[in-house]
């Protein structure tokens, strides 16, 4: 009995500690100059270009391939959270159905590529568009709704995407598509075998030919996308169309008060995402060569909210780390075989037990959680703007 | 007249909760709109910002018909509201809230801004301090001073006085005369009818949907039926009588 109490003595105080040590860091970063921050990213851009390294695999993950998972799920998962991220991080709407901009982009890839004959560097920006204005087709009828009501629209939309696919014979139904071709090679520019690049493991590696068996191209492929998407919304969240959202996801009616046309920045929010989910899409396309629907289940749009949402919804150093976690851990508990889906769950209600916000929230999403408002929805019930149905939207209590 | 409701009908759903109402708000006054817990005030004024559509009848602003404009345009038109329960942005601090309230704005802000803080000297005190960490009175001065940014010609206010301190209730109602006298016009919906009436100009009494009596706000006060119903005149009784 005191055993366990000293335990758990023991645990609280290192969680404090852990506490104030994220605080340290915080407020050094917040106090940190351009130079200073320019270092830190180039530092972990070139961190990030080492991940493959063989030493960082074989402790990550010594049971399977480390630059295929470093490529999908992690990479992958990744630049899907900070798709997601804008939707619900930033605008605060809550889609249960992502996955269907990453299964557009897939399928855009596999149909042009396959069929039509395009290349990868064709198809890419076609993707794009194709994801955003399905994201935009989705919430022209449904941004109306609010909370859980649009999430259960969005749900929905998933898996009709899914079982479209799989009920369609001209895009190969449930056996999906195979044959589609990978990247043309850039260069065959190789990095020269010598130290220290041998001993990394990353000697002779050839980063820009897109081969069939080494995923490690792909990675930098995945990892370019990535920065891009990472450079994009953070421009994006610091100007008018980021302020916007701010106050749209923490009161929606005030927002509209202010004079902002909620609408259209919810509509823009769906797009942004729906775009950065298709071209994740259109590379995972690019390096499997054959998918099929089952690729694109429910699953995976609970398992890239989960990363949102357990990261920090918002902030965007906790959504990427809460997508690492959540494609990794489930590889690194892959010792334990038929246990290991109850490992990765135990870990996520741990987390989210400990650490309700998120690993790392923003400070102004623990304010808004505190409130009870921002992200998610508010849960309550939907109500119409002045153009549209007094009758669509179910009542709410007013005085 | 600034603002004139004619004949203005609101669903929710298949229930009506305003039926038939007219009402009209001069340049200048301050109108009130009083009446009991569901008798349709706050849709009322989210009918004149745009949050809710209306089903029949009209809203006309400043001579323009303003019934099917979206609420973000009712902004730039001259329309400002505080919103039932202050709707502050409580992961903003005060100058973003303040700057929020400009948004549709474009150009300098400052002499509003400073015309804020001067209202509100507690709102410059304040000004990095986040939104939803302050006392409700404090919510209720950033929500009407962020109403001001945007420079409205009719400022809406959802019962400012709720969930605040007697004395704080004093302090807004004076300010919200502060800034009726300053040229605002105000339309001031309100549980706590005495204090309203007290400041108003004039007065509509609203009971399920309906306007039941307009008159000039110092005649309700002295009205019986009104003092019965809602300056706890009669409403006291029971509650008096108990004990014998």
């Amino acid at each position: 009995m005191s055993g366990a109490r000293a335990d758990k003595g023991g645990s609280v105080s290192w969680l404090t500690r852990a506490r104030a040590a994220l605080r340290g860091v915080r407020e050094w970063w917040d106090s940190a100059s351009g130079p200073v921050r320019w270092s830190v990213y180039l530092l972990l851009i070139v961190g990030a270009v080492l991940l493959p390294a063989d030493a960082v695999g074989n402790v990550m993950s010594p049971d399977s391939n480390w630059a295929d998972l470093l490529f999908f799920p992690i990479g992958g998962y990744i630049l899907l959270a900070i798709g997601l991220n804008v939707v619900v991080g930033q605008a605060g709407l809550l889609d249960l159905g992502y996955v269907a901009f990453f299964a557009i982009g897939g399928y855009t890839m596999a149909i042009l590529g396959e069929k039509v004959g395009w290349s990868f560097w064709e198809i890419l920006p076609v993707g794009i568009v194709v994801a955003a204005l399905s994201g935009v087709i989705l919430g022209a009828p449904t941004l109306r709704l609010r909370g859980d009501y649009l999430a259960i629209v969005t749900l929905g939309f998933g898996e009709i995407i899914r079982i479209t696919a799989r009920n369609t014979p001209a895009i190969g139904g449930p056996n999906g598509i195979s044959g589609i071709p990978h990247p043309p090679t850039l260069t065959d520019w190789s990095i020269p075998d010598v130290e220290p690049f041998t001993s990394l493991g990353l000697g002779g590696l050839a980063p820009f030919e897109y081969g069939v068996l080494d995923a490690r191209p792909y990675y930098y492929l995945m990892l370019a996308a990535i920065i891009v998407a990472i450079v994009f919304v953070v421009r994006l969240n610091r100007s008018r169309v980021g302020r916007a959202w701010a106050a749209i996801r923490e009161d929606e009616d005030a927002a509209e008060l202010m004079g902002v046309p909620t609408f259209k920045f919810k509509l823009a929010a769906f797009a942004i995402g729906a775009a950065i989910g298709g071209s994740a899409g259109v590379l995972y396309g690019a390096q499997v060569t054959s998918l099929n629907p089952a690729h694109f289940e429910f699953m995976v749009s609970a398992l890239i909210l989960a990363a949102v949402v357990l990261g920090g919804a918002g902030n965007l150093p906790g959504v990427i780390l809460g997508a690492f976690i959540v494609a990794w851990l489930p590889e690194r508990f892959r010792e334990l075989k038929d246990y290991r889906m109850l490992f990765f769950g135990l870990a996520l209600v741990l987390m989210m037990a400990l650490r309700p916000e998120g690993l790392l929230p923003s400070r102004r999403r623990k304010a808004e959680l505190e409130e009870g408002t921002g992200g998610m929805g508010g849960l309550g019930a939907g109500v119409a703007g002045p153009d549209g149905d007094p009758h669509e939207v179910k009542a709410e209590v007013a005085g | 007249m600034l603002l004139e409701l004619a004949d203005v009908h609101v669903h929710y759903g298949k229930i009506a909760a305003i039926r038939g109402l007219s009402l009209e708000v001069g340049e200048g006054e301050i109108v009130t709109l009083i009446g009991a817990n569901g008798a349709g005030k706050t849709t009322t004024l989210k009918t004149v910002s745009g949050l809710r559509p209306l089903s029949r009848g009209r809203i006309v602003f400043d001579g323009r018909d303003i019934s099917r404009m979206p609420g973000h345009k009712r902004v730039l038109a001259g329309i400002g509201q505080s919103p039932e329960g202050r709707g502050v942005f409580p992961g903003m601090t005060v100058a973003d809230n303040l700057a929020m309230g400009a948004y549709a704005r474009r150009g300098d802000t400052s002499k509003e801004l400073a015309e804020v803080y001067e209202l509100f000297p507690r709102l410059a005190e304040r000004k990095d301090q986040l939104g939803g960490t302050m006392s409700g009175g404090e919510q209720q001065m950033l929500a009407i001073g962020r109403a001001l940014m945007a420079r409205p010609k009719v400022l809406l206010l959802d019962e400012p006085s709720m969930g605040l301190a007697p004395m704080l209730v004093q302090q807004i109602f004076s300010i919200i005369v502060e800034i009726n006298r300053r040229g605002t016009t105000v339309l001031l919906v309100e549980q706590n009818a005495a204090q309203a009436l007290q400041v108003a100009h004039r007065a509509y009494v609203l009971e399920t949907g309906r306007i039941v009596k307009s008159a000039p706000a110092a005649d309700l006060l002295d009205d019986p039926q009104v003092r019965a119903a809602y300056l706890g005149g009669a409403a006291d009784a029971p509650i008096t009588a108990d004990p014998e």
